[in-house]
């Protein structure tokens, strides 16, 4: 559960990768570095939204 | 005109089909004082309406305590609505209720102010304090009717949205005397039992002031401000304000819209990190791109690539000039050639020993001076005569002309 509250987290590094990787005068050594976070962070939210196992329960009193 | 006796249960009877058959007892709403309130353990609820000088008893079943929208006390002024029932075993008669009114309107309104205005200056509605609504919630409670339009409509929207989040749907009565107690109890519960919550979703559909009553009251407004978790209010419709819009971390205009801004679409997230994925390994093949174009400029193989074919370039054009040079040199001789052979034709038509070969000789003096003119010679004259073959020395005989 700690892992999943990352989600929002997760994805504003993913888009700082990407943003980083577009920059321009970046070195390569730095572009591939961002890409390859870039990648892992891709994962980690595709896997949390592979995740559509929604569960809708009602309280009984 | 008296008819015959009757019994009572007869007279009981007609008198009801009388009262129940008649279109204004059918439908009153009568102002009174509530008093001799008895709730019974069957949930239903008796008491008297009364004014100064009359009462009339009131009946009012389980089934539409939770509609009124306030509590009932002994002594209050209410307007009741509902139809005249006659109990025929005890014959007498009562108020059915369907629904009934604090007859005090305006201080409902006055209430409303008062409150607002209290927990104003506490600061119970300051932007300090309000929380921000998570983007991506996993866990959604949904504080309200389990039977009312508000869950139905939140539920609908959030699973068109979002397949992931889960929901919690914590049923609380959302009107009635009761309403308010159950809806904070049940914020503080899922605060203190529900860690895994991350925003709680708390009104319910339209309906009257009175209706929305519980929205408005000071619990519930604590409740809301003491949570951890930050709750969206959804109360009535878009014009409805209540005081819990007032302290919650985001008012939504309706259940609805509430169900809109607590999940994120997540077809829509899933697009959207695709197309982020896409464009990294664009970017990053266009940035190794560049490079290797600059590296492929400095390459020495490639720089000595490039001189090799340069040589060969020139060797191309030195060959082809070479080529032209020698057409043009070849065409020149030619040329000489044709000339010179046209000018040793002509010499050798002028040749003289040519023309002795046609059968001509030459004249001679003795100094060897060609005679152009033969009268010139004198008589015993030594001449030569030269033929194309052999020569010979003669003595003229006679010249002159012709």
């Amino acid at each position: 559960m700690s892992v999943k509250k990352n989600f929002e987290e997760v994805l504003k590094n993913l888009e700082e990768a990407s943003a980083k990787l577009k920059s321009e005068n970046i070195p390569l050594e730095d572009a591939i570095k961002s890409y390859e976070e870039g990648i892992k962070l891709y994962n980690e939210c595709s896997e949390i939204l592979k995740n559509a196992d929604q569960k809708i329960e009602t309280l009984t009193k | 005109m008296a008819l015959k006796p009757v019994k009572v249960s007869q007279l009981n009877s007609y008198i009801k089909r009388i009262l129940q058959t008649d279109p204004i007892l059918g439908n009153v709403s009568v102002i009174g004082e509530i008093s001799n309130l008895k709730f019974h353990s069957s949930g239903h609820v008796y008491f008297s309406l009364k004014d100064e000088t009359s009462k009339v008893s009131c009946f009012l079943p389980a089934s539409n305590v939770g509609r009124i929208g306030f509590q009932l006390k002994e002594g209050i002024e209410v307007t009741a609505h509902g139809y005249i029932y006659l109990y025929e075993r005890g014959g007498s008669y009562s108020i059915n209720i369907r629904d009934m009114e604090s007859a005090g309107q305006g201080d409902l309104a006055a209430a409303f102010e008062k409150l607002k205005a209290k927990l104003m200056n506490e600061g119970l509605f300051d932007q300090a304090h309000k929380k921000p609504i998570p983007t991506f919630p996993y866990k959604v409670a949904v504080v309200t009717s389990s039977t009312g339009a508000a869950v139905r409509d939140i539920l609908k929207i959030i699973k068109q949205k979002n397949d992931i989040v889960d929901v919690l749907v914590y049923p609380v009565l959302v009107q009635g005397p009761d309403a308010a107690g159950e809806i904070a109890a049940a914020i503080d519960d899922i605060n203190r039992s529900y860690d895994d919550v991350d925003v709680i979703i708390t009104g319910r559909g339209g309906g009257s002031t009175e209706e929305l009553w519980a929205f408005n009251e000071e619990i519930v407004a604590r409740s809301i401000f003491a949570s951890e978790i930050p709750v969206i209010s959804a109360v009535g419709h878009e014009t409805d304000f209540t005081i819990a819009d007032f302290v919650a971390d985001m008012r939504a205009e309706t259940p609805t819209a509430a169900a809109e801004k607590a999940v994120p679409d997540t077809e829509m997230l899933r697009e959207y990190v695709r197309t982020i994925h896409s464009e990294m390994k664009r970017d990053l093949r266009m940035l190794v791109e560049v490079r290797r174009k600059h590296l492929e400029a400095l390459d020495p193989s490639a720089f000595g690539r490039d001189i090799r074919s340069r040589i060969a370039m020139e060797h191309l054009r030195a060959d082809n000039m070479m080529d032209d040079m020698t057409v043009t040199i070849k065409a020149l001789l030619n040329e000489k050639h044709h000339k010179l052979s046209v000018l040793k034709e002509t010499l050798d038509g002028a040749d003289p020993k040519a023309i002795l070969k046609r059968g001509y000789s030459v004249v001679t003096d003795e100094d060897g001076v060609i005679i152009k003119d033969a009268s010139r010679l004198t008589e015993d004259q030594l001449i030569n005569v030269e033929s194309a073959v052999g020569q010979a020395k003669a003595r003229v005989v006679s010249s002159g002309k012709e």
